[in-house]
């Protein structure tokens, strides 16, 4: 898989819903379209809402993968 | 003057622990009010009440301390302002609902609509037992549909696509029910584990699970009171056009089933949940469905 260049980074592990979403949008907000926003998140309640939030907004989720009990997800601003 | 309580009940008078006094209970549909009938309640309550509003946990709203006196005039205002009355006894209460997906982010299904159509098909409706209907418009189920004698839960069913599939692994996390698994790189659905929120659905980064139908669960016989039960499944993916008639043969089997002092959840212990079904004749409203998949008419409803 091609390498994605990230333009940011936003560690959202400290967070719980809604902040989690509320900080991934902000921060996507501030890239340019099609840019990709790195995220760093729990496993539990942010991996199952996290995504789809920000897939409901018109991002693209590019890569998911899986750390050590967290997720790294890159999403590409919609 | 004679009081018929019976009668005040049926429209939404009941009584007070306090002589000659009662309590006003008006209906919402799905649980909304206009900020103008909201204004006609502050009057009421005003005028005949002690300046407050209760708020049940039925979506309705009482005005108490109203003086049996008054309740000519209060019941001229209450229709010549266009506000409801709610109901209590033997009848079919007000539907409770959550506002589905009309404003909700994870809504699947139009609960609120399908709650107006609810009310106006039942609402006040005697029947041999209280019986109370409860919808929503996604597993969640913020509005409680399984301790409502009917219930109503909005679902999707999903399918993978495996061509689209890269195999990252997220559906596997978000599902709530731990129905995917990854096997050799690919997510395998075990329908049995399987909600039916649609969360692999909404996640999936390339769109590789997609809706093969969306419907309701229907849940009979769930209660509260001092002995709790939640609704057991009668049927599945019933379509928005097939709710009504569902409800009206579960609500004809319970006239049939149904013994003296039972509500549907005694009648369902009683008989088994298979005879009820059988009874309410599902079946025949499912295979209807099955056949004809997610868009087209069907014949009920
Ligand atoms: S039950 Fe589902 S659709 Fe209804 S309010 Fe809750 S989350 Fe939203
Ligand atoms: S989320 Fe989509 S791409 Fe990822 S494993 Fe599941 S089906 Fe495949």
């Amino acid at each position: 898989m091609a390498e994605f260049e990230v333009a940011a980074t936003l560690d959202i592990t400290p967070d719980v819903c809604p902040i989690t979403f509320v900080k991934t949008k902000l921060k996507l907000e501030q890239l340019k379209e099609g840019e990709i926003l790195e995220v760093l998140l729990n496993d539990g309640e942010p991996i199952q809402n996290v995504p789809r939030s920000v897939k409901g907004e018109g991002h693209k989720i590019v890569l998911v993968e899986k750390l050590d009990g967290k997720y790294r997800l890159l999403i590409q601003r919609g | 003057m004679t009081i018929d309580y019976n009668e005040l009940k049926k429209g939404g008078f009941l009584r007070q622990r306090q002589k000659d006094t009662f309590i006003v209970r008006f209906r919402s549909i799905a649980g909304n009010l206009t900020s103008d009938q909201l204004r006609k309640l502050a009057d009421l309550a005003d005028t005949y009440g002690k300046g407050y509003v209760h708020v049940t946990t039925r979506q309705g709203a009482e005005i108490p301390w109203v003086k049996i006196n008054d309740y000519d005039n209060m019941k001229k205002e209450i229709t010549n302002y266009g506000l409801t009355t709610g109901t209590c006894g033997p009848r079919i209460r007000t539907v409770v609902a959550c506002p589905g997906l009309e404003v909700c982010q994870n809504g699947l299904t139009n609960s609120r609509a399908c709650a107006e159509e609810l009310d106006k098909a039942f609402f006040g409706r005697p029947v041999p037992m209280k019986t109370k209907i409860g919808i929503c418009g996604c597993p969640n189920s913020c509005s409680k549909p399984q301790e409502n004698d009917i219930g109503l839960v909005g679902v999707i069913d999903p399918v993978l696509i495996e061509d689209k599939c890269i195999g990252c692994g997220l559906c596997e996390r978000v599902c709530p029910g731990k129905a995917i698994e990854m096997v050799d790189g690919k997510p395998v659905l075990n329908r049995k584990r399987c909600l039916f929120e649609g969360n692999c659905i909404s996640s999936c980064p390339v769109d590789a699970w997609e809706e093969t139908r969306r419907g309701y669960l229907l849940y009979v016989g769930g209660k509260i009171g001092r002995l709790p039960v939640l609704g057991k499944v009668a049927a599945e993916f019933l379509q928005e056009d097939e709710v009504i008639e569902a409800v009206e043969r579960t609500i004809s089997a319970f006239e049939r089933l149904g013994q003296q002092g039972e509500r549907i959840a005694d009648t369902v212990a009683r008989v088994g949940l298979d005879a009820f079904k059988e009874e309410i004749n599902i079946l025949d409203i499912e295979s209807k469905s099955a056949d004809t998949g997610t868009e087209q008419e069907s014949e009920v409803g």
